[in-house]
């Protein structure tokens, strides 16, 4: 990934429509959680091209953004993404996931005039919801169908990345240290 | 060519896992200079445990190197305590490879490693009682057991002191207490279910914590469990018993033991004129140099299904059939528990509480069929294990809706839901039988197998009684939305539990091995694994191996101080 992809990717992924908006601290920020979460990572992505990965990377931190506590990009889910259809996923469902990107593209295309990733926050938003009610309507005959689409495939595996991530062990689930104690009796606050 | 190694040893113990293990500590401590060989590579706590490796620091994040395993484990992997880490502790299915007819799957769990398959059991130890040992006498099924309860108890009592056990006593006739560290503790709505279950069943269906091999209190110089999780990683505070854990140190301890790993043994040799076995020949498995080992006894304790393959590869004129054969019983009797028959249910309320920690133990219903009243469609039971617990953010895999509202359903728990899982008893029958295969051999070149084994209508029985059964449970514990497990039966070898391939009895012309797990043919082989078991009981069966091991090597050595071996 280029200087100018990251930089388009990043001002994507913060939900902001322009870089000159940003703060010199906020702009800190942003470019160092994106060098460590992602852009040292993404120069190594084995599986997915550049707009693929910005795709996805865009994608599942609107799937869970950063909060009060980091998000999908912060937790590099996109490495885990393209480390499973590299290294997991059978051709047939890489297949699958390649063609749920062109056609989210060429969606953003016809509603909006351009690419996924160049859209607005909202625009984005609006057609990651539009995958998303689909899958819950093929849901609601059939699961196997469901699983079948590619943005099921994609929230699947932000999901469990992001659970199974250092940063959302530690900040959001408190899943990780370990307790190394049990207690079948504790409060859900405790 | 075969090099003969000068006989310095007086026993052979083969396999070094859950009985193995045994052999190896018990011999030992009474003077025996023993040689232990093993399989696979060596195994220590401190460098091979893996318990504490995170999601995170791994490649697939806990889902397993699906290509890869799909071609070299594709038997192991269907284990339940298989997965990303311990597939290392499972053997390679191309490498050891066996055959089944295509419409009778058997589940053929293997372990080659330092420990065996004790690295990555379940953990769940339970005595066997007269209820057991009485049974085939009783309803005329295969042979009788050669002993009773009376004689195995002090034999358990030993082995329980030794590897540790925490549970409850519960004083039930069919599940005899035992010596216990303190339980480990039900969480809070296995708490009201057992209450709610005592209330409408008395003492006639008991929900207990489970009896497991993992300390509550310091042992031995072993450290209580710290709560982590996956035991089938490894150890590093050796908190559950295994051999690598417990049993080989405290053999090697004795200075008598010489380990010897990557040690196959391809056959035994028999003595025609002297009736003994006289010598072990073994592959190095690094080199594929063959040496022969001899000793004045030999035990054999490499599982139930390669004790019988190793057994039916070692033939000779005496024995064309295979070594301690003469009753045609080697291979035979191949029985499992059935599982997969169970209920799941919603327990309202307790939604401010949650589980801290990971209890690798379960809650366990004994058997409560067929013990003082008679089932009308079936012989024998079963007992339940299971658990209560929330579910968490995996829900939220196939959950719709995103942003933060999503993201918030990350961190929010289910309700909580109440599981029972059977295990029930498979009756020993003679065509469920591992013979040697004519082609098949593995990367050693030692024959493989032919494993054909079914369920009868009997375990299908008790498999549909399950759902019944679990049911009434989850209705008697308060439960909503009961649903009654929907998957068949499990397939067989798919407990891990296979046993009764060269099975005890009180008669040579139908049994293998007499009281004392001494081969009829060679009073100087002892079978100690789970071939030795003349009938399965629905008990999680390793503390019996255990406690039959110890009760062997005692007698083994009073025999040889007698002189009669």
């Amino acid at each position: 990934m280029d200087r100018r992809e990251l930089l388009q990717w990043m001002v994507a992924a913060s939900g902001l429509t322009a870089v000159n908006r940003l703060s010199a601290t906020d702009l800190l920020a942003l470019g160092r959680d994106a060098h460590r979460g992602t852009a040292a990572d993404v120069g190594r992505l084995k599986f997915l091209g550049a707009h693929a990965a910005m795709t996805v990377m865009i994608a599942a931190e609107h799937i869970i953004p950063a909060g009060a506590t980091p998000g999908a990009t912060h937790a590099n889910v996109t490495a885990f993404i393209d480390t499973m259809l590299d290294g997991w996923y059978p051709p047939d469902d890489r297949a699958r996931f390649l063609r749920g990107i062109a056609e989210l593209d060429g969606r953003s295309m016809a509603r909006y005039g351009e690419k996924f990733v160049t859209g607005s926050a909202a625009q984005q938003i609006a057609l990651l919801e539009t995958s998303d009610v689909e899958v819950a309507a093929l849901r609601s005959t059939s699961d196997a169908a469901a699983n079948d689409h590619w943005f099921a495939m994609l929230k699947y595996l932000t999901v469990w990345g992001y659970c199974t991530s250092e940063v959302g062990m530690r900040e959001t689930l408190h899943s990780y240290p370990m307790p190394m104690r049990y207690d079948g009796n504790a409060r859900v606050d405790a | 060519m075969t090099r003969d190694i000068a006989p310095v040893y007086d026993a052979i113990v083969i396999g070094s896992g859950m009985t193995g293990g045994w052999a190896a500590k018990e011999l030992t401590q009474r003077g025996l200079r023993t040689l232990v060989l093993e399989a696979g590579r060596s195994l220590t706590p401190e460098a091979d445990s893996r318990e504490h490796v995170q999601p995170f620091d791994m490649p697939f994040r806990g889902l397993g190197d699906r290509r890869v395993i799909e071609v070299r484990q594709a038997v192991q992997k269907r284990s339940v305590s298989f997965d990303e880490i311990s597939h290392r502790f499972w053997t390679d299915d191309v490498d050891n490879p066996y055959s089944t007819p295509d419409d009778k799957r058997f589940d053929w769990f293997r372990a080659r490693q330092m420990g065996g398959k004790s690295v990555i059991w379940g953990r769940q130890v339970y005595r066997m009682s007269d209820l057991d040992f009485e049974a085939n006498l009783r309803d005329g099924i295969a042979v009788d057991w050669p002993i009773r309860y009376a004689e195995l108890a002090p034999w358990y009592a030993r082995v329980e002191r030794f590897i540790g056990v925490s549970g409850q006593a519960e004083q039930l006739p069919q599940l005899p207490d035992g010596a216990f560290l303190p339980p480990m503790a039900l969480n809070c709505v296995e708490t009201q279910v057992r209450d709610r279950i005592a209330a409408r069943y008395g003492r006639e269906r008991v929900m207990t914590i489970g009896r497991v091999a993992v300390l509550t209190a310091l042992h031995n110089g072993r450290a209580p469990c710290h709560y982590c999780g996956p035991c089938q990683r490894g150890c590093s505070t050796r908190s559950y018993f295994s051999s690598i854990n417990a049993t080989l140190p405290a053999a090697q301890a004795t200075g008598r033991m010489t380990l010897r790993p990557h040690s196959i043994v391809r056959a035994l040799d028999f003595d025609t004129r002297r009736k003994r076995i006289s010598g072990v020949r073994v592959i190095d498995a690094q080199t594929g140099a063959e040496h022969r080992y001899s000793a004045r006894i030999v035990f054999l304790c490499a599982s139930a299904i390669e004790s019988a393959r190793l057994l039916l590869n070692s033939t000779s004129p005496a024995f064309p059939n295979g070594q301690a054969n003469s009753s045609d019983q080697v291979g035979r009797n191949v029985m499992d528990h059935i599982k997969w028959g169970g209920a799941t249910g919603t327990i309202d309320g307790f939604t401010d509480r949650r589980v801290i920690g990971e209890r690798p133990n379960g809650i366990y219903v004994p058997r409560f069929r067929n013990v003082s009243s008679k089932h009308p469609d079936f012989i024998r039971g079963y007992g339940f294990q299971g658990g209560a617990g929330r579910g968490g953010w995996a829900a939220a895999t196939r959950a719709p809706g995103i942003g933060l509202a999503f993201k918030e359903r990350l961190t929010q728990l289910g309700p909580w839901s109440m599981t029972f899982n059977g295990y029930g008893e498979m009756l020993p029958r003679a065509s469920n039988r591992a013979t040697v295969h004519p082609t098949l051999k593995d990367r050693w070149g030692v024959p493989s197998l032919h494993i054909e084994a079914q369920w009868s209508d009997n375990e299908l029985a008790i498999h549909r009684d399950m759902n019944i059964t679990a049911s009434e449970l989850l209705d008697a514990a308060g439960a909503r939305d009961i649903r009654a497990h929907t998957h068949g039966p499990s397939t067989p070898g798919n407990a891990n539990h296979e046993m009764g391939t060269a099975r005890m009895g009180r008669d040579p012309k139908t049994s293998v091995l007499n009281g004392r797990n001494q081969a009829w043919d060679a009073p100087n082989l002892f079978i100690t694994d789970g071939a030795c078991m003349t009938s399965s009981s629905c008990q999680n069966p390793s503390l019996t191996y255990m406690a039959l091991t110890a009760r062997a090597c005692a007698h083994a050595v009073a025999e040889l101080q007698r002189r009669n071996l």
